[in-house]
């Protein structure tokens, strides 16, 4: 958070919660790799590790709660003190559901790997999205530690791009369960599971706002991009 | 919402034209001797606002305030020099009626300053420079002023008592019904609670924001939290310069100018 505090104990309270946030982003990073590398290689162990592993997500988004709340009950932030403990407040929530739709595509591998016949299914095609989405995060994580505003916009602006490559695989999906009814009930799990990897990249979005919003103090929630680019500037 | 002001410090800051100004600073400065304690200060207080001056120690918020009824002409070798507009007579004008400028721009210490006599004469002592009222039409005021100032159920029974009888938060009340006795438009409130205790603080605070009703309240404080709760502009000041002028909520949340976010949010500068 740039120059110091008179206390110094301030700071450390402040770089304490950025590091926990920090870490949290890491490990929905990993079980996101996890995830996808559970779904190209349909390994049913990894899948599982993805799931025994949500719940410390849970655990570090109640913690991190924990001192938000000690620090602004102790310290009355302002100004950039505030919107940083704000903003830290919704990040988590959006990586703790980013946690939650990665667990979701954990489940759907486990359930197509249940229904027998995995491989014939157009898996290997949510690669790039799964790419994108994983891209996506990491930059916004980046991008959250240096409190970049540039890159948090380029996110923005990528979003787009994952949501068509998620409405591309949709119409594919589509024509493959035209052509096969008989996987039509594996293919709705893969569908849901391109939608969790969609959502995952709308979670990096919203950490990538909410960068905008400690930096610049501007709320660009629900703002159209043209706006958001000359108020990120 | 209005809008903030947006004027930089070297300009007047200007307030929100929907409302009315009670003070209008331009070009202040002040002097102590050679030393010059505001420089070229401009700025706008709104009418029924609290206005809270925040900054470091010696910064000039006090002496600002001391300026705006002419507190200092009591101590020789202090001077101001610009203009302080108030309801179309300037301030600074050295034909200025001082007694009558001070019963229209009342004034609160930091440490409570009541008169040693009995609660009720505080408040009527005030009262019987400026009118000559009947002795019910007086006590009729002394109850008014001292409700005005969330005292009135607390002394009802003890008007006869000593003033400095009273706790360090009823004292400040007290003062506070004295300025308020003689019916002024605007208050000036000097670090008014930084003798009391929480709860004390919190009954002035909540008096300052009724009176904010019938008053223009200015207010110096330390307590950058008393300023964020209480006061709808907030104007920070430095080595004598107004950095940054606007409204409370956007100070606080928004700052213009790094040097007020750094004093806000407890940084080095």
């Amino acid at each position: 958070m740039g120059d110091k505090h008179i206390s110094s104990q301030f700071d450390a309270e402040l770089n304490s919660i950025s590091t926990h946030v920090l870490e949290m982003g890491g490990l929905v990073e990993s079980q996101l790799h996890q995830a996808v590398y559970s779904l190209i290689h349909l390994s049913s162990e990894t899948a599982r590790q993805v799931l025994d592993n949500e719940s410390r997500l849970n655990r570090m988004e109640v913690d991190i709660d924990h001192e938000i709340i000690s620090t602004i009950g102790r310290r009355q932030p302002t100004a950039r003190d505030l919107r940083f403990l704000m903003a830290i407040a919704n990040t988590t929530r959006d990586l703790e559901r980013a946690g939650d739709e990665i667990a979701r595509m954990a489940r759907m591998v486990l359930s197509i790997i249940e229904s027998g016949s995995p491989r014939s299914l157009p898996s290997y095609e949510l690669r790039m999205a799964s790419e994108m989405a994983a891209g996506q995060l990491r930059k916004s994580l980046d991008a959250f530690a240096r409190l970049d505003t540039s890159v948090a916009v380029a996110i923005l602006k990528e979003d787009d791009a994952l949501d068509n490559e998620y409405n591309g695989f949709l119409r594919k999906l589509i024509t493959y369960m035209m052509g096969d009814p008989r996987m039509i009930s594996p293919s709705l799990d893969l569908l849901f599971l391109a939608k969790a990897i969609e959502r995952v990249g709308d979670h990096a979005k919203n950490i990538a706002e909410q960068i905008i919003f400690i930096v610049k103090g501007e709320d660009v929630r629900h703002t159209p991009m043209a706006k958001v680019e000359s108020v990120a500037q | 919402m209005i809008d903030a002001p947006e004027a930089p410090a070297e300009t007047a800051a200007q307030a929100p034209a929907a409302s009315r100004n009670a003070l209008e600073i331009r070009n202040l400065n002040f002097f102590y001797g050679n030393f010059q304690g505001l420089k070229e200060v401009s700025l706008d207080i709104v009418e029924r606002k609290v206005t809270a001056f925040i900054g470091p120690s010696g910064c000039g918020k006090s002496t600002l305030l001391r300026t705006l009824n002419r507190m200092y002409s009591l101590y020789p070798g202090q001077r101001a020099e610009g203009q302080i507009n108030f309801y179309g007579q300037d301030i600074l004008d050295p034909g200025q009626d001082l007694n009558l400028l001070r019963a229209r721009i009342g004034m609160v210490f930091q440490k409570p300053t009541p008169f040693p006599m009995t609660i009720y004469d505080n408040i009527a002592f005030g009262v019987r420079l400026y009118e000559n009222l009947s002795r019910s039409d007086m006590d009729d005021r002394v109850e008014w002023a001292l409700s005005k100032a969330a005292l009135w159920n607390e002394v009802k029974d003890k008007l006869g008592q000593n003033g400095m009888s009273l706790s360090g938060g009823q004292q400040q009340r007290l003062c506070i019904a004295r300025s308020v006795a003689v019916k002024p438009s605007v208050l000036l409130l000097d670090e008014p609670t930084s003798a009391l205790d929480p709860i004390s603080t919190g009954k002035v605070e909540e008096l300052v924001h009724e009176l904010k009703n019938d008053y223009t309240i200015a207010i110096v404080t330390h307590n950058m939290q008393q300023a964020a709760r209480c006061s709808d502009y907030t104007a920070y000041m430095y080595l004598g310069e107004l950095i940054e002028y606007g409204q409370t909520q956007q100070i606080f949340f928004k700052p213009k100018r790094t040097e007020t976010e750094d004093y806000i949010t407890g940084r080095f500068g």
